[in-house]
């Protein structure tokens, strides 16, 4: 029964956000995240020595985020990371959410991405927060991007 | 780039560095200058002297009012280009511009100006410009974020030599330019690469104002 729940609401998730492709999910975060977040999402990309401020972990702090904390960063910028709401549409938001949310479990990376792929598009369109009910994470701390 | 890197980054990434490179150096034979937008080396690019004119232009500022570029006259102008969704060197260009007019002094602000000019106006509307400074802690008293329509722009990337190329919404190649204009809207000092270093900037404002 809860799988056959889990599999609805799966599917019911897909439609109603109408998920990119796993390749552009993937392709969107190597063009616009990976020079500073690093494929596994460390902080340690090309670019992030060069940059002012370190550029955070953000496995860990994906991890006290809600999805919608995390949509509102990519869509709003934060500290000198760009603001990418002007820029790409709510699907593509969505898709860079989720890829942050792959990477931000223990071992995952891009490299893990293409191996996995199926995994990451059961694993990304559950609604985890629906499925298990924890709450929205307090307060946000200062900005650390 | 170190081997745990070079793990992480996917095939697809290292072939769209790579493109961008290549892009680089294109842009380097076509102009004969240091100039590229290409992923920071650590190194601090070139700074070159000139006295290049830099005719009038008009573009709209982040709030959406027009801007003259020679009601500029008579005041050391720090210009760059940039755009606010850029993955890469803009954000190391924007924070080395604030770092500079942090360092100069009250007196010496009120003779600086400083210019971020746009190279993806599709995106960069005078509003997404001003939240992209703030978001920078700019001081809008002595810098102001230019956009305008393409016609406008594409003039003025010509002026200084900038080639733009659109690879996406949001996405543009571009030359990476700091230009140093002094008090008669002359060209004198050009910095290519990412990151150019604050204190060379600063120090060559300052001989223009002596």
């Amino acid at each position: 029964m809860l799988i056959r729940r889990l599999v609805l609401l799966n599917l019911l998730f897909f439609v109603i956000l109408g998920c990119g492709s796993s390749e552009r999910m993937e392709r969107n975060y190597a063009q616009r995240c990976l020079g500073c977040h690093g494929g596994s999402g460390k902080g340690d990309g090309p670019v992030s020595a060069s940059l002012p401020t370190p550029v955070p972990d953000f496995r860990e702090t994906v991890q006290r985020r809600s999805v919608t904390q995390i949509r509102n960063i990519i869509t709003q910028g934060r500290g000198i990371m760009p603001a990418y709401g002007p820029a790409l549409s709510g699907a593509e938001i969505q898709d860079m959410v989720f890829v942050v949310r792959v990477l931000s479990q223990r071992d995952r990376s891009l490299e893990w991405w293409e191996k996995f792929e199926p995994l990451v598009w059961a694993h990304c369109s559950v609604p985890w927060e629906i499925v298990f009910g924890y709450d929205e994470p307090g307060e946000e701390k200062a900005p650390d991007a | 780039m170190n081997q745990e890197r070079k793990k992480h980054l996917m095939p697809r990434a290292s072939i769209q560095f790579r493109l961008l490179r290549l892009l680089s150096v294109v842009l380097l034979g076509v102009q004969g200058q240091a100039i590229s937008h290409d992923l920071p080396s650590g190194k601090e690019g070139q700074r070159r002297q000139l006295r290049l004119p830099i005719e009038d232009f008009s573009l709209t500022d982040q709030t959406g009012a027009p801007f003259r570029f020679h009601t500029l006259r008579g005041k050391v102008v720090v210009l760059t280009f940039m755009y606010t969704t850029c993955p890469d060197v803009c954000p190391l260009l924007t924070a080395n511009m604030r770092r500079v007019q942090e360092n100069l002094t009250p007196s010496e602000r009120k003779a600086v100006y400083f210019l971020s000019i746009t190279t993806d106006p599709e995106v960069d509307s005078p509003n997404v410009l001003g939240s992209y400074g703030e978001r920078h802690n700019v001081d809008f008293t002595n810098w102001s974020f230019l956009t305008g329509d393409e016609k406008s722009l594409q003039s003025v990337w010509k002026v200084f030599g900038v080639k733009v190329e659109r690879k996406a919404r949001g996405l543009v190649n571009h030359t990476t330019l700091t230009a140093l204009i002094d008090q008669k809207s002359m060209m004198r000092f050009g910095y290519s690469g990412a990151a150019p270093d604050p204190k060379t900037i600063l120090q060559d404002v300052r001989s223009l104002l002596r």
